[in-house]
C-alpha cells in the first residue's frame, strides 16, 4: 500500500474518532457515526462527479483542485491525457507531412478500393486525370477515366506493365498508368506524364529514319561507280581485290541502311498491324526457295506446314520477319545439319518454328539478342555479312501482330526460334470477305 | 455533391444492376469518345487509313447499345423500378441513343477525312473545324462526365456550349460559301469539309440531349425546349436530393 492510501485510511479512522468522541460526550454515538460515513460518501460521490465532468467535457488540462487520494488520481488521469494528446498531435504531424509528401510529388496517384471507386488522390491525380481531388472520391474510377484501353486493364488483375497512352483530355499529352494492389484489396493507381519521354523516342526515331534515308542517296552512286569500275578490264587487273572488296561492303551498307529504315518504319507505327489473311504456307515456300539459293548453309531444308492454317496480318511484315529467322539459321548451320520450318496450330495458337542444328548460342546472350546491333561474338559476323538489325526487325514485326517470340538453344547442338501467335489472328480460310 | 442513392435497395442484386448497367453507359461513352477523338486526329493529320478504321470500330459501339439496350427491359420488367431508379433507367435508354449517334456521326467524319486527305489541304489546315471538333469533344468528354457526376449544375454548363458550337458552325458554312463563290473547283472538297462541321454541329446537340437527360435524372424534371434560363433556375431552385 502506497502512501496516500495509508492517508486515507488515516484519514478516514479520525473522522470515525472525531464522531466516536463527539457522541461520546453528546450521546447518539449511532448517529453520528453515521454522519460521519455519510459525509465521508458525499465528499467522494462529489470528486466521482468531478472527475466524470472532467474526463467527458473538459478540454482544459488544469486539475480540479482536491486533496487526499483524488488529487493521485486525477494526477494520473491528467498524464494520460496529456500523453494521449501528445502521441495524437504526432500522428496528426505525420499524416500531414506524408499528405504534403505525396501532393507535391509531380506523379498522380489514386488509391483505389475493391470495386474501382476512388479512395483518395493527390493534387497532381486530379490535374493529369481531370479529376476533382475532394468530390471525385466514392465515384469509381472507370467511369471517369473511359478509354476504352484503360478500362480492360483496370478490370484486369495482372498489373506487371504499365499501359500508356494518350491523354484523352490534354492533346498532345502523354501518361503512363500502373496499379500496383496492396493491402486487402485495395490498389494504388501511379499516372506519370511521359510527353517528355515521348517527344524524345518521337525525335529520335524520325532521327534515324531521316539519316537512314539521307545516306541511301550516297550509297546508290557509289555502288554504281564499283559496278562500273568492276566491269573495266585494265582496272580489275590493278584493282581487282579492293574493288571486289569494296563492292561488298556497300552492298553491305545498303543493307543496313534498308533495314534501318524498316525497323524505324515499324517503330513508329502504333497501330497493330492489319486483318488481311496471309497465306503462311505460300509464303515460306518462297522463303525457302529463297534461303536454299543464298548458296550457304545446308541444303537438308525440311518443311513442316499446315496448308489449312492461314495469319491474319500484315504479309509483307510477316515476309521480313519469317525470312530473317530462316535466313540467320542457314547462315549458322553447318552444310551438313538441317534446318526444319514448322507451321501448325498448338495449344490453340499458331506457331512458326524455325530448328537449326547449328552452332547454337550460350545461354546468357539469349536474352540481349533482339538488341539492335548485338553480336554474341565478335568473331562470329565478319564471314556471314548479316546487318545486326534482323532480330530486331522480327522482334517488332511480332509485336506489331501481339505475338511472342521465344528462343531456345544449346550450343553445339542448334537453335529453336518461336513465334507464337494469339487466336485471334488465325484464320482457316483465306476469304476476305470474312475479315472486314 | 448530390448523388443519386443507389445503394439503398434491400435486394442487392437490383443495386449492383443498376450500377453496372450504368457503368456500361459510361464504357461505352469511353469507347464514342476514342472513336470521335480518332476521327478527329484523321482530319488533322489527314491520316486516310486512320479515317477508315472508325468504321471498323463502330460494331463494337452498336454491339454495346444493343446489350444494355436488353438489360434495361429486363430490369424494367423484373424489378418495376420506381422514381430516381426509373428515372435513371430511363435517362440510360435515351443516352445510349444519343451516344450510338455520336458514334455514327464520328464514322462520318472518319469518312470524310478519308476522302478529304486524297485532295490537297488548304493552306490553314482546317484549323476553323478542328476548333469545333475540339469544342464538341470536349462536350462530350463534359457531358458524360456529368453523368458519371450526377451533377445536374455542370450539364446546364455544358449545354450551354452548345450554343457556341453552333456559332462556329454558322460562321463555318458562312466562311465556306465564300470560298466556293471565289473559286468552284474546291466545291466538292468544300462541301466534304461542310459535311464534317455538320456532323460536329450534331454531336454537340446530342451531348446536349444528354444534359438534358442529366438533369432530368437528378432533379427529375424535363428541361428539353425550356431554355437555358429555365434549365438554370429549375437546378438552382429545386433542393437537392428528392426522390
Amino acid at each position: 500500500m502506497t502512501r496516500r492510501w495509508i492517508q486515507e485510511t488515516l484519514y478516514l479512522g479520525l473522522l470515525l474518532i472525531v464522531a466516536l468522541i463527539i457522541g461520546w460526550f453528546i450521546g447518539h454515538v449511532g448517529r453520528w457515526l453515521f454522519i460521519a460515513v455519510a459525509i465521508y460518501l458525499v465528499w467522494h460521490i462529489i470528486n466521482l462527479y468531478r472527475l466524470e465532468r472532467w474526463l467527458r467535457y473538459s478540454r482544459r488540462f488544469d486539475v480540479p483542485g482536491t486533496f487526499g487520494v483524488w488529487e493521485d488520481i486525477f494526477n494520473d488521469f491528467y498524464q494520460l491525457k496529456r500523453r494521449e494528446r501528445e502521441r495524437k498531435w504526432r500522428l496528426i504531424q505525420l499524416l500531414r507531412e506524408i499528405r504534403e509528401s505525396t501532393a507535391a510529388m509531380p506523379d498522380g496517384m489514386v488509391i483505389l478500393d475493391r470495386v474501382g471507386e476512388i479512395c483518395w488522390m493527390n493534387e497532381a491525380a486530379g490535374r493529369l486525370l481531370h479529376l476533382r481531388v475532394r468530390q471525385d472520391v466514392g465515384q469509381r474510377l472507370a467511369n471517369l477515366m473511359r478509354h476504352p484501353d484503360f478500362i480492360p486493364y483496370l478490370n484486369s488483375s495482372h498489373y506487371d506493365e504499365p499501359i500508356s497512352m494518350a491523354s484523352p483530355f490534354s492533346r498532345g499529352v502523354h501518361l503512363s498508368m500502373s496499379i500496383v494492389p496492396y493491402g486487402s484489396e485495395q490498389r494504388l493507381l501511379l499516372v506519370r506524364d511521359t510527353t517528355r519521354l515521348h517527344r524524345l523516342e518521337a525525335i529520335r526515331a524520325e532521327f534515324v529514319a531521316n539519316a537512314s534515308h539521307e545516306l541511301r542517296s550516297p550509297l546508290t552512286v557509289m555502288h554504281g561507280y564499283l559496278d562500273a569500275m568492276r566491269e573495266d578490264e585494265h582496272l580489275r587487273k590493278i584493282w581487282g581485290k579492293p574493288l571486289d572488296e569494296m563492292h561488298h561492303q556497300t552492298v553491305r551498307m545498303t543493307a543496313i541502311v534498308s533495314d534501318l529504315l524498316e525497323l524505324s518504319r515499324l517503330e513508329t507505327e502504333q497501330r497493330q498491324a492489319p486483318y488481311a489473311p496471309v497465306d503462311v504456307a505460300q509464303l515460306v515456300q518462297g522463303v525457302r526457295d529463297e534461303a536454299l539459293s543464298l548458296g550457304q548453309g545446308p541444303t537438308n531444308v525440311i518443311m513442316k506446314v499446315d496448308a489449312g492454317l492461314f495469319l491474319l496480318g500484315a504479309e509483307h511484315e510477316i515476309y521480313s520477319a519469317f525470312s530473317n529467322l530462316v535466313f540467320n539459321a542457314m547462315k549458322y548451320t553447318p552444310a551438313d545439319g538441317s534446318v526444319t520450318i514448322t507451321w501448325a496450330r498448338e495449344n490453340g495458337d499458331a506457331c512458326f518454328t524455325v530448328a537449326d542444328t547449328g552452332i547454337g548460342i550460350p545461354a546468357a546472350h539469349i536474352p540481349r539478342l533482339t538488341e539492335r546491333f548485338y553480336r554474341v561474338d565478335e568473331s562470329r559476323h565478319r564471314d556471314s555479312g548479316g546487318t545486326g538489325l534482323g532480330l530486331a526487325i522480327v522482334k517488332h514485326v511480332l509485336q506489331h501482330h501481339g505475338a511472342i517470340l521465344s528462343i531456345d538453344s544449346e550450343p553445339g547442338h542448334g537453335s529453336q526460334f518461336s513465334c507464337r501467335f494469339p487466336q485471334e489472328r488465325i484464320s482457316h480460310t483465306i476469304d476476305k470477305s470474312v475479315t472486314a | 455533391m448530390d448523388k443519386l442513392n443507389l445503394t439503398h435497395h434491400i435486394s442487392q442484386q437490383f443495386n449492383e444492376e443498376l450500377v453496372s448497367v450504368r457503368n456500361r453507359v459510361l464504357a461505352m461513352g469511353g469507347l464514342v469518345e476514342q472513336q470521335m477523338a480518332d476521327a478527329l486526329r484523321a482530319l488533322t493529320e489527314g491520316d486516310s487509313e486512320l479515317g477508315r478504321s472508325i468504321e471498323q470500330q463502330d460494331y463494337k459501339v452498336n454491339q454495346m447499345e444493343v446489350a444494355i439496350d436488353e438489360e434495361c427491359s429486363r430490369i424494367v420488367a423484373r424489378r418495376q423500378p420506381a422514381a430516381s431508379d426509373l428515372r435513371l433507367v430511363l435517362t440510360i435508354i435515351k443516352t445510349i441513343t444519343d451516344l450510338e449517334r455520336i458514334g455514327d456521326e464520328a464514322e462520318k467524319i472518319g469518312r470524310l477525312s478519308a476522302r478529304l486527305a486524297g485532295v490537297e489541304r488548304p493552306g490553314d489546315r482546317y484549323v476553323a473545324l478542328q476548333h469545333m471538333g475540339r469544342h464538341a469533344q470536349v462536350m462530350v468528354h463534359d457531358a458524360l462526365d456529368a453523368f458519371a457526376r450526377m451533377d445536374a449544375e455542370a450539364a446546364v454548363h455544358v449545354a450551354r456550349e452548345d450554343t457556341r458550337v453552333d456559332d462556329e458552325y454558322e460562321a463555318l458554312s458562312r466562311q465556306s460559301i465564300t470560298f466556293m463563290m471565289e473559286d468552284p473547283h474546291t466545291i466538292r472538297q468544300i462541301l466534304d469539309v461542310m459535311w464534317s462541321a455538320r456532323a460536329l454541329e450534331r454531336i454537340g446537340d446530342h451531348a446536349k440531349n444528354i444534359c438534358e437527360y442529366v438533369v432530368y435524372l437528378v432533379q427529375g424534371k424535363d428541361v428539353r425546349h425550356a431554355g437555358y434560363e429555365a434549365m438554370e433556375r429549375e437546378v438552382r431552385e429545386r433542393p437537392l436530393g428528392i426522390n
